[in-house]
C-alpha cells in the first residue's frame, strides 16, 4: 500500500491549482453573480485554448486510443485524472464543464465511432482554431434515470435518418458544434433499439434551445431543445449502419459514458467539499471560532468524511481496468452526500454571512446538490451497488 | 384539561384563512416576489385584510391577542406559501416579542403598534453580535445580513436586556441567498443613540424563545411544502415502469421526510403550548430551543432531499424545491442558528434535577404465567 502523491503528480496538481486560483475561480464566481453561463466569446475560453485544454485525447491512426489502452499505467493515470478533476472542481466545478472541448461524448466517439467519424467530429478538436464544444444528449423531459424509456425517435428515410423528439438539461448544447443525440430506432427492442446520432449545429429541425435557470453551477449552460423532422445523413449514425460485433450496442455505449464518469463526479464532489472546508476553516480562524467544540466537531467531521470519500473515489479510479462497478457507484453516491454535508455544515458555521448570498460557501451549497443528480442519481448508484451486493432484481 | 391534540374551532378557522392566503396569493407570486425582492401591494392588502399582522398584538392595542399556538399554526401555512413574503408582510416581526416581554404593553403601543399602519415598515430583532456591549449610550454594530430592505426599528437582544435603536441604521443591499422576498441587506448601526433600554433576564429568555419558535414554525412550513411537493411529484413521475414513489428507495425517503416534518411539528406545538401556559419559563425556553434545533436538523435532510426527489428537474428554478432548499438554510441561520439554540436547550437540561437512574430499579411485581 502506498498513499503517497508523488512529486510528479504533485507538480501537475500544483499547476492546476495555480490555474484554478488565477482563472477558474474568478470566472465561476462572475457567472454565478450574473446568473448566466459564461458567454462563448469570453476571454477565459481563449486562455483555455492557449493552454491546450480544449483538445481531444484522440489521435488519428491510433485505432483504439482510449478504448483499450495499454494495461499498465492506465490505473495510475486514471488516479491522476481524478485528482485533477477534484482540483478543478475545488476552484469551480461549473467552469470545468463549461470548458471547451469534446467533453462528455468524447469517450463514446473514441470507443464506438468509425474512423471516419472520429476524423470528422474529433478532428477539429485536435488543434482547435477557436473554442469548440460538443455535447451528449440523453435526458428527456419524460425520462432521465430510466434512460431506456427515452422517446426520441430516429426513422430511416432514404439515405439518411430523421429524428423527432425533445431533450433537456443538456450541457453546452446550444454552443456545441455537434450534439451526440441518443434516440430509439426500434421501440420494440427497448434499450437494445437505441442508437446515437451526430446532429450538427444548424441542421434544419434542430432548435428551440432554452437555457434553463438553475439553482447553481451557473457557469455552464444546461439546455433543452427539440428535434423536429431533423434529417441527418446515414454517416452520422455512431458506429455506422452495422456496428462491428466487438463494438457495444447503442445503449451500452451510452451507459459507458456514465460508468466512466462516476468517479469523476465523485472527485468533483470531493473538490467542492474541500473548497467548503478550506473556506470554513479560514472563516473560523479569522473569527476566533476554532476553540469552540461545536465548530471543531463540524470541521473534523467534514475533513474526515472528505478524506474517506476521496480515497473511495481514487480506489475506483485505480481499479479502472477491472470490475469497479461497485467502487465507482459507491464513490459517487458517498462523495455527493459528503459534499452536501460539508456545504450544509459550512453554511451553519459562517452563520448569517452565508445568507448574504455573496459568500463562496453559499454558492457551493447551491452547486453541490447537482452532484447527487447528474450521471446517475444517488438512488440509481445505490441500486447498482445493491444488485451486486444482494442481488437486487432489476425493475 | 386532559391531553388533547384537537384544535379549537377558532384556531381551525384561522389556519384555513392563513392557508388560503398562502396557497392562493403568496405561493403563486413567490418567484415574482423573490425577483422583486419585495411583495406586491395586493399581497399586502390581502394579508392585512385578514388581520394576520395583528395576530399577537394585545386586544387593548387593537390586535387579536392570540398566543403562540395561533402563531405557529399560522406561520406553518405562511412558510409553506412563501416565508420571505411572510416576513415582509409583518411589520412587527419578532421584535414584538422583545418589546412585549421586556418592556410591556405601554412600550408595545408606543414603538410597535404604529408600524402596523405603515405599509412596508419593518421592525427587526437581532441577537447582539459577540463582543457588543448593550450597556453603552450609543451603539456601533454590523450585521452581515438581515432579511429586509428597510428597517424602521431595530431591537438588539442579549441574555439580559434589549436595546431599541431607530437612528443611525444603514442598510446596504446584498444578493441574498434565501428569503429574498423580504429583501436582503447588510445592516450597519453607526454610532446610534439608544432609544430605550430594558433590563430583564427572564424577559430576554422568553423573547428569544418566542422568536425562535416563530422562525422554527416558518421553517416547518417550508419543510412541509418541500415534502408535500416532492411526494405529489413522485406519485406522478414514472420511471422504470411505475411512479418513482413506488420504488422503495424513494418511498422510504419520502416517508422519512414526512416523519421528520411530523415529529418536528409536535415539538413546535408543544413548545408553543408551554409559552402560552406561562407556568414554567425554563421549560418553555428549553422547549422552544429544542423545537428550533429539531426543525433545523430536519431541514438539513429535507432541503436537499426535496430537490433530489425531482432529480434534474429539482435543480431548475421551474420548480420551487430548489428555493425551499435555500429558504430553509437561510431561516436556520437566524437568531444565532442551531448552535445557540442547542446551547440553550443543553443548559436547561444540565440545570434540571438529575433523574433517578432507572438501571438500578429492581421491580416489585410477581410474574405469573
Ligand atoms: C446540472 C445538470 C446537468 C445535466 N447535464 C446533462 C447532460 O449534459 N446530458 C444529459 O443527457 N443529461 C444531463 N442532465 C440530466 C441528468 O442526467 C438527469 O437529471 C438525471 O439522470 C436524473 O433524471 P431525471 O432528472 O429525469 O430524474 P428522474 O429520473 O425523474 O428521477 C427523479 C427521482 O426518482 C429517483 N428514482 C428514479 N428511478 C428510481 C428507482 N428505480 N429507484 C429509486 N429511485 C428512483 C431518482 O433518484 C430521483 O431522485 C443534467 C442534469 C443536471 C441537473
Amino acid at each position: 500500500m502506498d498513499f503517497l502523491i508523488d512529486a510528479e503528480m504533485g507538480r501537475r496538481l500544483a499547476a492546476a491549482r495555480e490555474w484554478g486560483q488565477a482563472e477558474v475561480r474568478p470566472v465561476g464566481r462572475e457567472a454565478d453573480r450574473l446568473g448566466r453561463p459564461i458567454p462563448t466569446n469570453h476571454p477565459y475560453f481563449e486562455k483555455v485554448l492557449a493552454r491546450g485544454d480544449a483538445r481531444t485525447r484522440w489521435r488519428p491512426g491510433s485505432r483504439s486510443a482510449g478504448s483499450a489502452p495499454p494495461r499498465s499505467g492506465r490505473s495510475r493515470s486514471t488516479v491522476m485524472a481524478l485528482l485533477l478533476a477534484e482540483e478543478l472542481a475545488y476552484w469551480d466545478r461549473g467552469v470545468g464543464v463549461a470548458n471547451p472541448g469534446p467533453g462528455l461524448p468524447e469517450g463514446n466517439v473514441i470507443g464506438a465511432g468509425t474512423e471516419e467519424q472520429k476524423e470528422r467530429f474529433l478532428g477539429p478538436f485536435l488543434e482547435p482554431d477557436r473554442p469548440r464544444w460538443a455535447c451528449f444528449a440523453m435526458t428527456e423531459p419524460g425520462a432521465g434515470s430510466d434512460a431506456a424509456a427515452i422517446r426520441t425517435r430516429a426513422r430511416r428515410d432514404g439515405d439518411g435518418w430523421v429524428l423527432d423528439g425533445a431533450k433537456c438539461f443538456i450541457g453546452n448544447a446550444s454552443r456545441a458544434d455537434w450534439l451526440l443525440v441518443q434516440a430509439t430506432v426500434d421501440p420494440n427492442r427497448g434499450r437494445a433499439g437505441q442508437r446515437a446520432f451526430f446532429v450538427e449545429q444548424g441542421t434544419p429541425g434542430l432548435g428551440g434551445f432554452k437555457i434553463e435557470k438553475k439553482s447553481g453551477l451557473k457557469a455552464y449552460e444546461s439546455t433543452s431543445f427539440s428535434l423536429t423532422e431533423c434529417r441527418v445523413p446515414a454517416e452520422n449514425l455512431l458506429g455506422g449502419e452495422r456496428p462491428r460485433s466487438d463494438r457495444p450496442e447503442g445503449f451500452k455505449t451510452a451507459m459507458r459514458t456514465f460508468n466512466a464518469g462516476r468517479p469523476v463526479i465523485a472527485a468533483n464532489s470531493v473538490g467542492i467539499g474541500r473548497a467548503v472546508l478550506d473556506e470554513a476553516l479560514a472563516f473560523a480562524r479569522g473569527h476566533g471560532l476554532l476553540g469552540r467544540d461545536r465548530v471543531r466537531d463540524r470541521l473534523e467531521h467534514m475533513k474526515r468524511r472528505l478524506r474517506a470519500a476521496r480515497l473511495m473515489c481514487l480506489k475506483a479510479g485505480w481499479l479502472a481496468q477491472q470490475d469497479n462497478i461497485v467502487e465507482a457507484s459507491l464513490s459517487k453516491a458517498m462523495a455527493a452526500q459528503v459534499g452536501q454535508e460539508a456545504a450544509t455544515f459550512g453554511m451553519e458555521l459562517i452563520g448569517t454571512v452565508g445568507a448574504r448570498g455573496d459568500h463562496l460557501i453559499e454558492k457551493l451549497y447551491r452547486d453541490v446538490k447537482a452532484m447527487d443528480i447528474v450521471e446517475g442519481t444517488g438512488q440509481i448508484q445505490r441500486m447498482i451497488v445493491a444488485r451486486k451486493l444482494v442481488g437486487l432484481p432489476r425493475g | 384539561m386532559a391531553f388533547d391534540f384537537e384544535r379549537s374551532e377558532e384556531l381551525s378557522l384561522l389556519v384555513r384563512t392563513a392557508r388560503e392566503l398562502a396557497e392562493q396569493q403568496l405561493a403563486p407570486a413567490q418567484r415574482d416576489s423573490e425577483r422583486a425582492r419585495g411583495v406586491a401591494d395586493d399581497l399586502r392588502r390581502g394579508f392585512d385584510s385578514v388581520g394576520l399582522s395583528r395576530l399577537e398584538l394585545p386586544e387593548s392595542l387593537g390586535g387579536a391577542g392570540l398566543g403562540a399556538l395561533a402563531r405557529v399554526l399560522v406561520n406553518e401555512e405562511l412558510g409553506a406559501g412563501d416565508p420571505g413574503a411572510a416576513l415582509a408582510l409583518d411589520p412587527a416581526g419578532v421584535a414584538l416579542y422583545a418589546v412585549e416581554e421586556l418592556a410591556g404593553e405601554g412600550a408595545l403601543g408606543e414603538l410597535i403598534a404604529p408600524l402596523l399602519d405603515e405599509p412596508g415598515a419593518r421592525a427587526l430583532l437581532a441577537l447582539a453580535p459577540d463582543g457588543l456591549d448593550l450597556g453603552t449610550e450609543r451603539i456601533e454594530a454590523r450585521l452581515p445580513w438581515v432579511a429586509a430592505a428597510r428597517c424602521d426599528l431595530l431591537v438588539l437582544l442579549d441574555r439580559r436586556r434589549a436595546v431599541v435603536v431607530r437612528e443611525g441604521l444603514e442598510l446596504e443591499p446584498v444578493p441574498g441567498s434565501g428569503l429574498r422576498a423580504a429583501g436582503a441587506s447588510s445592516l450597519s448601526v453607526a454610532d446610534a443613540p439608544v432609544l430605550a433600554r430594558y433590563e430583564d433576564e427572564a424577559g430576554a429568555s422568553r423573547a428569544l424563545a418566542r422568536a425562535r419558535l416563530h422562525t422554527a414554525s416558518l421553517l416547518l412550513g417550508v419543510l412541509r411544502k418541500a415534502s408535500e411537493y416532492a411526494r405529489a411529484y413522485a406519485q406522478e413521475r414514472v420511471a422504470f415502469g411505475k411512479p418513482i414513489a413506488h420504488h422503495q428507495a424513494l418511498a422510504f425517503m419520502l416517508t422519512d421526510m414526512h416523519a421528520a416534518v411530523e415529529l418536528a411539528r409536535l415539538l413546535v406545538h408543544e413548545a408553543a403550548w408551554w409559552i402560552d401556559q406561562r407556568r414554567d419559563d425554563a421549560a418553555a425556553c428549553a422547549a422552544c430551543a429544542s423545537a428550533f434545533v429539531e426543525v433545523v436538523e430536519a431541514s438539513r435532510f429535507i432541503g436537499p432531499a426535496g430537490v433530489q426527489v425531482l432529480g434534474g428537474h429539482g435543480f431548475m428554478q421551474d420548480h420551487p424545491v430548489e428555493k425551499h432548499n435555500r429558504e430553509a438554510r437561510a431561516l436556520s441561520l437566524l437568531l444565532g442558528g442551531v448552535d445557540a439554540a442547542r446551547e440553550d436547550a443543553g443548559r436547561v437540561l444540565a440545570e434540571e434535577a438529575a433523574p433517578v437512574a432507572l438501571s438500578t430499579a429492581q421491580g416489585e411485581g410477581e410474574w405469573t404465567s
